[in-house]
């Protein structure tokens, strides 16, 4: 007979899942992406990732110092990485390397531990790291690479990896490469600069940063990002009303325009496959900390997703609007669980 | 009114578990020996502590009654074996936490002289079923231990009524009930007619699950051979908490309890196997209800198996036979993995509602994982079988705001652990309900009864308050009558006048 039984509540059986499983998760699903940003826009993102998940540790490592928490567990636990990498896909390729910096401090000392640490952060880290830099350096923001396939035209020509670092850390202006010869734009800035300028859409869309059915290249990555979240629905780590919603009513919203006019309202398929309601809709509204919990309340919060994003895209000032739309509906997503608590067992028809 | 469906339902959430029932449904039933001394609770989980009526130092006889139920939801208790009584004191118990109860210290001996407490019953209708049943100390055998004949007590005749036998175990590990439709399939049969006529039930239903090979077709071949066709044998997918009341009842009729109501405001009624095959025992052998199957199993048992066993046997009795070194356990749990009770020491005692001993080492129980803060990953409410939001009310009950875990539910939570396990941030979720709901409970007493105390002070100043006021009144008139002087004149000169004209014969006589 052993001194002391272990007298801890059950069950008592070993747990089936962990944070540090869940994020790993992510993180797999969000490889086949990379790779398809990496075989069109070159090796940059590479950097972009490894430059914020340093910076993003760094900032974790001190806010957990300066708010007396343990640092083991919150540092193994797989969370930086995922908003870091979510982070960095937003980025240019080629931003310099203080843009990744900066949005990294506003995603973990602002976002994250300013409100109380992993699991009590009303926004989403990564959105409100991209909203910031997109407010603080529009201009980084705005140069973005070339897709592999454009550069065979030989107006642009593509980068390697010494320059893209030299871009990165020393600053394009300062190396030996024209601004323009390296640089484009990205599909949805291209449509709206070109919208400004008088042009239709069905002019636009013949432009070179065009695909077939997006944005050359663009394309591509979104359906990686699908496969990515297909994934995270077969391993239940997501569910599937989010991303259905979000999609949903992207192309429910965007059609009606569409349809009303053509030349300067963008085409569903345009929306769902160039810029970023992909990666919002597997990847960023499905962020259980800062969205809605009951299975009512997601549809809802994808909805909300997918009816600013269009509205920003087609009425505002900035090309996309994925993250000005998931950090509004952050805001809202409170509301909406108290207006969506679930009916339980026993109480369905009874006040 | 409830009725079996064709279809079977399905209820949200749920579990697919590792049902680990390999370990003990194969072997055969052991009879365990008789232990020096039992140790017996007069308190079976929540229920009412029983009132002894044996005296320190009585000499009682197998299936004696030493203990009288003083409350109508209290249980009688028998002696499973002839013996002394040793002591009657407050010991831990098999019960949640181990909590303590007046329990009653039996020696044995192997006189084992029986005397015949239940007499044959020489009629069989509803009332004298549910005497016997009160009688032989039954109560739910499945872990909530409800006394059985207040089930049939509180039903009304007019009502048709549905029988479940529920021999769904959905715990994984614990395999008593479906070694005993195994083994004694006329008795479980025969004993599910009985309740039927208690019941004044027209049908009836077997619940098992759908992994249990040849249950069903032995129990159909039963039914068949007695002729009562009226019993159904029906399989239920199995998933993690089919066998919890609620959620077999919702499967087999597609209909859900009413929050804070029981199953017989649908007119029906559920029993476990264990219970019904006591009711045929008390009805059938007249004997009272002191022993149990208990399953023994877990890591580093040399026996895992079924044990028939005495109320009362300590549990380092039971370990000793099962072969089960007591050096390298780390958790000694009774019940099933997930809704178990962990217990402190071996020394503790075997009840009416002990299922299963779960003995697990350091490796296989909960490792000592670290809780992190909740993610909100939403895990718990795709498992919650009651279609709750586990992670809000978590919120809440942490930031003790305990009236939005009101709003949300918490009273409906049937505590099946759930969400507790398959949450990533290892959060021990039924705690915090189990604490809401005990707390919320303890305020509303507490509430209730300032409310009473303001109530008879209200009364009590109001009472003082109309006599004062009533006393005021007369004095008022009183004084008003002697203000008015020329009333007081007429009324002096009245008196007078009648004591002039009194006649004259009245001085004489007085």
């Amino acid at each position: 007979m052993t001194g002391q039984l272990n007298t801890s509540g059950s069950p008592h059986i070993p747990a089936r899942f962990s944070v540090t499983k869940v994020m790993g998760w992510v993180l797999i699903a969000l490889i086949p992406a990379i790779f398809a940003l990496l075989f069109y826009f070159g090796i940059g993102l590479i950097v972009q990732i490894t430059l914020a998940t340093l910076a993003g540790y760094l900032f974790e490592w001190w806010s957990l110092t300066w708010r007396h928490q343990p640092l083991k567990p919150f540092l193994t636990d797989l969370t930086v990485p995922v908003t870091a990498v979510l982070f960095a896909l937003c980025l240019s390729p080629i931003a310099p390397w203080y843009v990744a910096v900066v949005g990294m401090f506003f995603a973990i000392v602002v976002a994250k531990h300013l409100y109380g640490g992993l699991g009590n952060n009303i926004f989403n880290p990564a959105m409100v790291a991209f909203a910031t830099i997109l407010v603080a350096f529009p201009q980084s923001m705005s140069l973005w690479l070339p897709p592999t396939g454009l550069t065979q035209f030989g107006e642009l020509q593509t980068i390697d990896w010494k320059h893209t670092l030299s871009i990165i850390f020393v600053g394009i202006q300062n190396s030996d490469l024209a601004v323009d010869a390296v640089t484009a734009a990205t599909p949805l800035t291209a449509l709206k600069t070109g919208l400004q300028q008088g042009f239709s859409q069905s002019e636009i869309v013949q432009g070179m940063v065009f695909g077939d059915f997006g944005g050359l290249g663009w394309e591509w990555i979104a359906n990686w990002l699908f496969l990515g979240g297909l994934v995270l629905l077969y391993k239940r780590i997501i569910t599937w009303h989010v991303p259905a919603a979000v999609l949903m009513t992207t192309v429910a919203i965007s059609t009606p325009f569409y349809l009303f006019n053509a030349d300067i309202y963008m085409s569903p398929q345009q929306h769902i496959f160039s810029g970023g309601i992909m990666l919002a809709a597997f990847f960023i509204a499905t962020d259980p900390t800062s969205g809605c919990s009951s299975h009512r309340g997601k549809l809802i919060f994808g909805a909300g997703v997918a009816i600013l994003t269009v509205l920003i895209r087609n009425f505002g000032a900035y090309p996309d609007g994925v993250a000005f739309a998931v950090l509004l509906m952050n805001l809202s997503a409170p509301l909406i669980d108290r207006l969506t608590i679930p009916k339980p067992y026993g109480k369905k028809g009874h006040p | 009114m409830a009725e079996l469906k064709d279809r079977l339902s399905t209820f949200h959430g749920g579990l697919v578990l590792k049902h680990h029932k390999e370990l003990s449904a194969g072997s055969e039933v052991t009879e365990v020996d008789r232990p020096r001394s039992l140790t017996i609770s007069l308190r079976v989980n929540r229920g009412h502590v029983s009132e002894p009526v044996v005296a320190v130092g009585d000499r009682v006889n197998k299936y004696q009654i030493i203990a009288q139920p003083i409350h109508p939801f209290g249980v009688v208790v028998h002696a499973p074996y002839s013996g002394t009584i040793r002591a009657i004191e407050e010991r831990p118990t098999a019960a949640p936490d181990a909590e303590s109860a007046p329990c009653i210290i039996l020696d044995t001996d192997d006189r084992d002289d029986a005397t015949d407490y239940m007499p044959p019953l020489t009629e069989f209708n509803r009332q004298t079923l549910i005497n016997r049943m009160r009688e032989a100390g039954i109560l739910g055998m499945g872990g909530a231990g409800f006394p059985t004949h207040a089930k049939y007590d509180h039903h009304t005749q007019d009502m048709e009524t549905l029988l479940i036998i529920n021999g769904a175990e959905c715990e994984p590990y614990i395999t008593c009930d479906e070694r005993l439709m195994l083994d004694q399939p006329e008795a479980l049969i025969k004993g599910t007619d009985l309740l039927m006529q208690a019941a004044t039930a027209s049908r009836a239903v077997i619940a098992i699950e759908d992994n249990l090979g040849g249950v069903k077709s032995l129990l159909d071949k039963t039914i068949k051979q007695l002729g009562l066709e009226t019993i159904d044998v029906v399989k239920v997918p199995t998933i993690y908490p089919t066998g919890g009341e609620k959620q077999l009842i919702k499967v087999l009729t597609g209909l859900e309890v009413p929050s804070g109501q029981t199953p017989l405001s649908l007119g029906i009624i559920m029993q476990n196997v264990a219970t019904t095959k006591a009711v045929y025992d008390a009805v059938e052998h007249n004997r009272p209800l002191t022993q149990r199957l208990v399953t023994v199993t877990g890591d580093q048992v040399g026996r895992p198996g079924n044990y028939l066993t005495a109320i009362g046997t300590p549990f380092y009795h039971l370990l000793a036979l099962a072969d089960c070194p007591m050096s390298e356990i780390d958790k000694l749990v009774v019940g099933g993995p997930m809704m178990g009770y962990p217990m402190p020491s071996a020394d503790i005692a075997v009840d009416k509602t002990t299922n299963c001993l779960l003995l697990l080492t350091a490796d296989s129980s909960k490792p000592d994982l670290t809780t992190l803060p909740c993610i909100r990953c939403g895990d718990c409410v795709k498992a919650c079988p009651q279609d709750l939001l586990p992670q809000q009310l978590f919120w809440y009950i942490q930031g003790d705001d305990l009236e939005k875990a009101r709003d949300h539910h918490v009273f409906d939570c049937i505590e099946c652990g759930a969400c507790s396990w398959v949450c990533p941030s290892h959060i021990d979720l039924v705690s915090y309900y189990r604490y809401a709901k005990s707390e919320l409970t303890y305020q509303d007493y507490k509430k209730a009864k300032a409310q009473l105390a303001k109530q008879r002070h209200e009364n009590r100043e109001q009472r003082l308050e109309d006599i004062k006021a009533e006393r005021q009144a007369k004095r008022r008139a009183k004084t008003d009558k002697l203000k008015n002087k020329s009333q007081a004149k007429q009324e002096i000169s009245a008196v007078l006048d009648r004591l002039k004209n009194k006649p004259k014969d009245d001085g004489e006589s007085s």
